[in-house]
């Protein structure tokens, strides 16, 4: 039953992806609160043009598209706050800028590229021990963030004018929180691929948003969503011999189908 | 002992080249409630952020109890007129009455239920904050304030899209803590006959400071012509 645990990758794909649904799921309810959904795609495609950078000049592609994403992050951030751009607007741009800029430095590059397909769709397969030890490490310095800042994140994301006017600058706390999510956004795309990695942001946020009153429960519930469908999707796709994102994405999408139907017949039950 | 609690002088304010705020000049008292009046798109809300300190004035100054607003924002309570976070997101009555503590459990349970019950709230800490009304809302924002025991109370028409019930409700609750706390409150509000009744001052803003005064001297239809450019006046009733 469990035969799946004596490959190594099985197990680097399975604790790395344990590592990005705790980060994208507790991420997640922040950014659908703050009605922001469409910034996981946007990063997501954008740091395209920072992995063909990589594979042109052969540099490392996760880590330099880390930098490129943080780039990405401080650039929508400037164009939302800075100018009379609005969000979604600044994402479609910097989204579509990012992706072209991506095509036309992998129309230089010379030869195939496997690789390439496991940045898009993601690949259980691609996960190497290096990839592995790059999540947990920077992983775990993005949560010792949302630990330390959780409060001020929150209160910025509910009540920017509040939380200034009890002496935060939220304006700080919307960075910290647009680097983390494009940093882990980047950290993603290898399991689950540019094109799906924004659904693990937003789908499990959706699912627990269904079943619960407060926001400590919806955030945990999320994390807890999070990290099932990234598995339950990991090890479906060992067993169906599917590429890894796009069933950990119709996993969530199956999820949520089930929990809305259950939510419809608790509500049937209560009144 | 200097009782002004809003200190406006030669405030101008300019996005780019144009000017959203052309040299106001007006004081508020400690203890008033104050009134701004204005079409859309006048500088009502720009006026509140250089007032809270959110927008740097081009030219001029802003003084809150004689000093920098940055350096007194934790004693101004402000209410939107709207919030931006979806309000369909989970969070309770109360998680969202202790966001100010930041990690600090400064406000126990019972302070919280108590001063929600000041604003005529009873057993609502553990709903939704999605299922309360516009009304109840704009109280919880009310509450919150007090639970902080704000000295400056800034409300951006704190009755928008409020039935008249929930806007009388209001409206009275301003009162009654301006009268109980001594609370100075500042509101941008369209509707002439609520600041007729509960404001002691009003601004008329239109870009630049068309009257200022009490309201049976500003709210006449020579100023409001002038502010509007229509025919407006207070309803009274036979």
């Amino acid at each position: 039953m469990l035969e799946f645990l004596q490959y190594p990758f099985m197990i680097r794909a399975i604790v790395s992806g344990a590592f990005i649904a705790v980060l994208l799921g507790w991420l997640g309810t922040f950014v659908v609160t703050r009605k922001m959904s469409l910034i996981g795609d946007g990063i997501a495609h954008a740091s395209l043009a920072g992995i063909a950078l990589a594979l042109l000049l052969g540099w490392m592609p996760i880590p330099t598209a880390v930098i490129f994403a943080v780039f990405i992050a401080a650039l929508i951030y400037l164009l939302e706050k800075k100018t009379r751009i609005s969000s979604d607007m600044a994402i479609a741009v910097i989204f579509t800028t990012g992706m072209a800029l991506g095509i036309v430095l992998l129309h230089f590059y010379q030869g195939y590229q496997p690789e390439l397909l496991s940045y898009l769709f993601g690949n259980i397969l691609a996960i190497n021990s290096y990839d592995l030890f790059n999540i947990i490490v920077i992983g775990v310095i993005i949560l010792i963030c949302l630990f330390i800042f959780y409060r001020k994140i929150l209160f910025s994301t509910f009540d920017p004018v509040g939380a200034y006017l009890s002496g935060i600058k939220p304006w700080v706390y919307d960075l910290v929180l647009y680097i983390a999510t494009a940093v882990s956004i980047v950290l993603s795309i290898k399991l689950i691929g540019i094109i799906l990695v924004s659904a693990l942001l937003v789908t499990p946020s959706a699912i627990a948003r269904l079943f619960v009153k407060s926001f400590k429960g919806f955030t945990l519930l999320t994390i807890l969503l999070s990290v099932f469908i990234v598995i339950a999707g990991l090890i479906l796709s060992y067993y169906l011999d599917l590429p890894s994102g796009a069933v950990i994405v119709l996993t969530g999408t199956i999820s949520f189908i089930v929990g809305y139907l259950i939510s419809l017949i608790l509500k049937k039950i209560k009144s | 002992m200097d009782k002004k609690v809003i200190e406006v002088k030669n405030l101008t304010y300019k996005f780019d080249d144009f000017v959203a705020l052309d040299k106001i000049n007006f004081d508020v008292g400690k203890g008033d409630i104050v009134a701004i009046i204005g079409p859309n798109g006048s500088g009502k809300s720009t006026l509140l952020k250089c007032i809270i300190g959110m927008n740097k004035p081009t030219d001029g100054s802003v003084k809150i109890f004689g000093k920098n607003p940055r350096q007194v924002v934790k004693n101004i309570g402000y209410v939107p007129q709207n919030f931006e976070f979806d309000r369909n997101i989970p969070i309770t009555v109360y998680e969202f009455m202790g966001l100010e503590k930041c990690g600090e459990l400064k406000h126990s349970h019972s302070n919280i239920k108590n001063v929600l019950k000041d604003v005529g709230l009873s057993n609502v800490e553990q709903k939704k904050l999605g299922e309360l009304s516009g009304g109840q809302f704009q109280r919880v924002m009310i509450a919150r304030a007090l639970l902080h025991e704000k000295k400056l109370l800034i409300f951006d028409e704190p009755s928008s899209g409020i039935d008249i019930v929930g806007e009388q409700t209001i409206y009275d609750l301003i009162e009654e803590i301006n009268l109980d706390r001594g609370t100075t409150c500042l509101i941008v509000s369209h509707e002439l006959n609520i600041v007729n009744k509960y404001a002691n001052k009003v601004i008329c803003l239109n870009k630049k400071m068309i009257c200022f005064g009490s309201p049976e001297s500003v709210i006449t239809p020579a100023n409001l012509k002038k502010l509007y450019g229509i025919g407006a006046g207070l309803y009274h009733s036979h």
